[in-house]
């Protein structure tokens, strides 16, 4: 089956894609994969960054608040696993009022 | 073998293109002269009898037929050829040798459905002769009507009128109200400090201990745009909220708060206690998609409640087919384009799903509400995608599957949304039971976008889990996302439009307004990344401030060059609309 017509009718109604567009974000995408590789790219090498904040290395989560909870004095990175078994008693589980589209997708 | 069709096909120089190229406008090429003086003459029923005769093979094309088998000769050299064209004045039948010797100038290429000028020698374009055949062609698909698939959009769908956008400047009184209640945030006049460069709002977030999950999906929702604005504007009420949500915290810790603490950090505390208490099974290496339907599930229930919306807000009716969902709760939830509460009015777009009946051509068509797209990555070993389904081709003839780079072997974030929306042949064991043939048939399933939300989501499912294998992997391929996205290929409008041919017609959700075309225009602002293996990876977030991307790793906040966006292995990526629209807003109390 030929396409000349399908062609002639998608051009003549001005339904082509964009695929200037298309084309150039494929090969700013290729171009910044390609500098990155490079070894001698000092993009690439993030040694020796300085943050937004002036600082020179990741910070460590080391500061020290109270649980909102039980009160307790926790060092901040060691949060998480606390509250989990703080607040995990007696808690009745929430319902999910959202679906995630592979649901939508494949429920039929 | 007969004459290559292709020199019959020229472009007449008269048509202005449209230098955009959208895929949801349809522009009309003014007629030539002889089909326009065909029209004015003939009115209403110019095509007449022989639109009597078109056939419509089940999801397939429109063609004439004056009896279900009949071969078309050339009056004048007896031949069968590949193109024929049918007379619409004297019914006589030419090939396209002939044609132009023809005394008439219209008529119809059989096998195609398309106009054709004996005069130009060329294929020509007709709204009225479109719409016919669309109709011919629907109501096959849809029991003798048109439902779905033309008609116009309900009440509840339909824009409420926009209006311009006017910025609010405080009135005299406003004003003094401002200088008496409120004083500049510190360090912001001479600071000069080197922290006073960055963008207002951006801060690291310290790692609670495995908590990248959240704080990389945490940061894509500080910083998306109208999700930042409802919250920084004081559309949710503090007091409001604290009274009817009393039942969901501590009282005595509630009581303690410091009641000048912000709204939103008094939101993502009463979420982090949410998320640890037993909405998903463990803290540890949490997955950030799934972190980020919590937490549209949170703000939607939080907000919900204080702002009194009943549920059945927007009056859905079962025009749309839309599924009425019960939670575990048993509460009904009716979510049409968010109007229950931010997280949904931003996120919430409505996924159309077709099946067709491969045997009838019947359509069964739901709707669905969506919050973001989940995405598979295409397997290298699938090359280019089939070309079968496929109908965009380029214009100058290539016929090639545009898959955006499929060619070279790399996956592309358009290509996987050109997957998602393909026609794909449901297997022999999931037939799908058809109301015309009254018995289950094997079809095929076709799902698009109906309306776009503010803020698209993609989510690559990168995290494969096989029950069967018992085993998870993650799948670290690279895959080329655009900064730049055009959705409109993917509109239920445009969907529809190519399966039925590409006619001059207005499908499901293409209301010919010209400024929808911008409202399909998107652009990156978010990505989040995951680093590593599956059960010890990383999350980090590049986000776009003012032109300018940044890199937020837990609390190590650095400016980065977009080419290292460009190259990140992206997870979930945010986009929001260009061009943004405003309704007239609802009246504030106070």
């Amino acid at each position: 089956m030929d396409v000349a017509s399908e062609s002639h009718r998608i051009a003549r109604l001005g339904l082509d894609r964009n695929l200037d567009d298309e084309e150039e974000e494929l090969r700013l995408s290729a171009q910044a994969r390609a500098r990155l590789a490079d070894p001698s790219n000092s993009e690439a090498n993030s040694k020796y960054v300085v943050d937004i904040f002036g600082q020179t290395h990741p910070p460590v989560a080391s500061e020290i608040f109270d649980c909102m909870n039980c009160g307790r004095s926790i060092v901040a990175g060691r949060f998480a696993p606390h509250l989990e078994k703080c607040m995990g008693k007696g808690r009745k589980a929430r319902v999910k009022a959202t679906r995630s589209s592979t649901a939508a997708a494949q429920n039929r | 073998m007969s004459s290559n069709p292709d020199h019959q096909i020229h472009h007449n120089r008269s048509f202005v293109s449209n230098p955009q190229h959208q895929s949801t406008a349809v522009i009309v090429p003014p007629p030539c002269s002889h089909l326009e003086e065909f029209k004015a003459g003939r009115g209403a029923t110019a095509f007449g009898k022989l639109l009597e005769c078109i056939r419509v093979r089940p999801l397939g094309r429109a063609s004439v037929r004056r009896e279900p088998n009949e071969v078309f000769r050339c009056s004048a050299c007896r031949q069968a050829s590949q193109r024929v064209y049918a007379c619409v004045s004297c019914a006589a039948v030419v090939c396209d040798i002939h044609a132009p010797d023809h005394e008439h100038e219209i008529a119809i290429d059989v096998d195609r459905a398309e106009l054709f000028c004996c005069s130009c020698g060329d294929q020509v374009y007709d709204r009225d002769f479109d719409s016919a055949i669309v109709l011919s062609q629907t109501a096959a698909a849809t029991l003798g009507g048109c439902n779905s698939l033309c008609t116009p959009p309900p009440e509840n769908l339909r824009k409420r009128r926009r209006v311009d956008y006017r910025p609010w400047t405080p009135d005299s009184r406003e004003r003094a109200l401002l200088g008496t209640n409120s004083s500049l945030l510190p360090g912001n006049d001479e600071d000069l400090s080197s922290s006073s460069n960055f963008p207002v709002g951006l801060k690291g977030l310290n790692n609670l201990g495995n908590t990248c999950f959240m704080n990389s999906v945490l940061q894509a929702l500080l910083h998306t745009p109208p999700l930042r604005n409802y919250f920084l504007s004081d559309r949710h009420n503090r007091f409001v909220c604290q009274q009817k949500n009393g039942v969901h915290r501590n009282k005595n810790e509630r009581n303690n708060k410091n009641p000048q603490r912000l709204c939103l950090a008094c939101d993502t505390d009463a979420l982090f206690s949410a998320v640890f208490s037993g909405n998903l099974a463990s803290y540890e290496q949490q997955d950030a998609h799934e972190f980020f339907i919590s937490m549209l599930d949170g703000i939607h229930e939080k907000v919900d409640k204080d702002e009194h919306k009943p549920h059945s807000q927007g009056a859905l009716t079962n025009d749309l087919g839309f599924r009425k969902t019960k939670s575990a709760s048993g509460r009904l939830h009716y979510f049409s384009s968010g109007d229950c509460c931010i997280a949904h009015r931003v996120f919430s777009g409505i996924l159309r799903s077709d099946v067709m009946c491969t045997a009838c051509g019947f359509t069964s068509t739901t709707y669905d509400p969506c919050v973001d797209i989940s995405l598979d990555l295409v397997p290298n070993h699938e090359g280019p995608a089939k070309t079968s389904t496929k109908t965009h081709h380029s214009c100058n003839g290539n016929a090639e599957s545009i898959n955006s780079g499929h060619s070279s072997g790399t996956s592309t974030l358009m290509g996987c949304l050109d997957r998602f929306t393909r026609p794909e042949r449901l297997g022999s064991d999931q037939k799908f039971f058809c109301q015309q043939c009254q018995v289950r048939q094997e079809s095929l399933k076709q799902m698009s976008i109906r309306k776009l939300p503010l803020v698209s989501c993609f989510h690559i499912k990168r995290f494969e889990h096989s029950s069967i294998r018992k085993m998870s992997r993650k799948v670290d391929r690279y895959l080329q996302f655009p900064f730049s996205l055009d959705m409109s290929p993917y509109l239920s409008s445009s969907i529809l439009r190519s399966r039925f041919g590409n006619r001059i017609f207005g499908f499901d959700g293409a209301d010919g307004n010209e400024a929808d075309e911008s409202t399909s225009e998107f652009e990156l602002f978010a990505v989040v990344t995951h680093t590593g293996k599956l059960d010890a990876g990383h999350y980090a977030t590049y986000l776009r401030l003012s032109n300018q991307w940044y890199k937020c790793d837990d609390a190590w906040v650095t400016q980065v060059n977009e080419n290292i966006v460009r190259a990140a292995q992206g997870y979930m990526m945010f986009y929001v609309q260009k061009m943004l629209y405003y309704k007239a807003s609802e009246k504030q109390s106070g």
